[in-house]
């Protein structure tokens, strides 16, 4: 899959076109940075390197390899997760070349979304509360601020939360789909 | 550290939300730097977990942090 088939009307400043590109990089992103992970705090890099994405697009060199913008970001994403080991003063890593970088971007699957929703609708009262709580805040609201709003204690809702993906997980497995089983630490 | 204030913690650095500093920059979740190693990697792992899911739930495919990104674009 290339998704830069959205690259051009990223470039226009077309945000519906940016959000299926982001869908579709999310996980090759995140995934980029599993060697990072004891070390930075990933999700601060992920999100400022998609960011950089939006911000960079035009300036994206193309190539006849396909998925130009997502090497492009892959290749931000370890820079910056790098720039967060230095503040930290700790070892500084080579950046890798375009041949060692995974381009593995993910397609829509509906099979996949109706067995979460079967599965969501099958979630007790209080673990159910607490995904939708946290999926509707968009991650713009802190966990105290989400806990407030549905009336929760912040650790009951922080456990639920866990309880919620457990839950979906398992019920998951039971169809025999695994959700990122290999990163399991 | 006892399991139960574990797993708070390793659920505070599974959300998208992160503070911005005063130049805008978003802020490392701070019990990040509470866990020790593995449990940087089981909240890196679930993170992953949490994400896919959350995006299988989104009408557009994308997850709390794709909603976050967009939210910055959209307010500038």
């Amino acid at each position: 899959m290339d998704l830069d088939v959205h690259l051009e009307a990223i470039v226009a400043g077309d945000v519906q076109a940016f959000a299926r590109w982001v869908a579709g990089a999310e996980p090759a992103v995140r995934g980029h940075l599993l060697r990072f992970a004891s070390e930075v705090d990933v999700e601060i890099v992920v999100q400022e390197a998609l960011l950089r994405a939006w911000q960079l697009a035009p300036k994206v060199e193309r190539d006849h390899r396909g998925n130009c913008l997502l090497r492009f970001t892959l290749r931000a994403a370890h820079n910056l997760a790098i720039d967060e080991l230095r503040r930290r003063q700790r070892e500084v890593l080579r950046s890798p070349n375009d041949a060692e970088l995974p381009i593995d971007p993910v397609e829509p699957d509906p099979l996949l979304r109706r067995a979460v929703e079967e599965c969501q609708q099958a979630l007790p009262r209080n673990p159910a509360r607490a995904l939708a709580a946290r999926c509707e805040a968009h991650g713009l609201e802190s966990d105290e601020q989400i806990a407030e709003r549905i009336g929760m204690k912040l650790n009951t809702l922080l456990k639920n939360f866990g309880r919620a993906r457990r839950f979906l997980l398992e019920c998951l497995e039971r169809r025999g789909i695994r959700l990122g089983g290999e990163l399991s630490a | 550290m006892i399991s139960d204030e574990r797993e708070v913690l390793i659920e505070r650095v599974v959300t998208a939300h992160r503070s911005r500093d005063p130049f805008d920059a978003l802020k490392p979740e701070p019990a990040f730097y509470d866990l020790d190693e593995a449990g940087r990697r089981e909240a890196y792992a679930r993170t992953v977990q949490t994400r896919l899911l959350e995006a299988a739930l989104d009408e557009a495919g994308l997850s709390s942090t794709g909603r976050a990104v967009l939210a910055r674009i959209a307010h500038g």
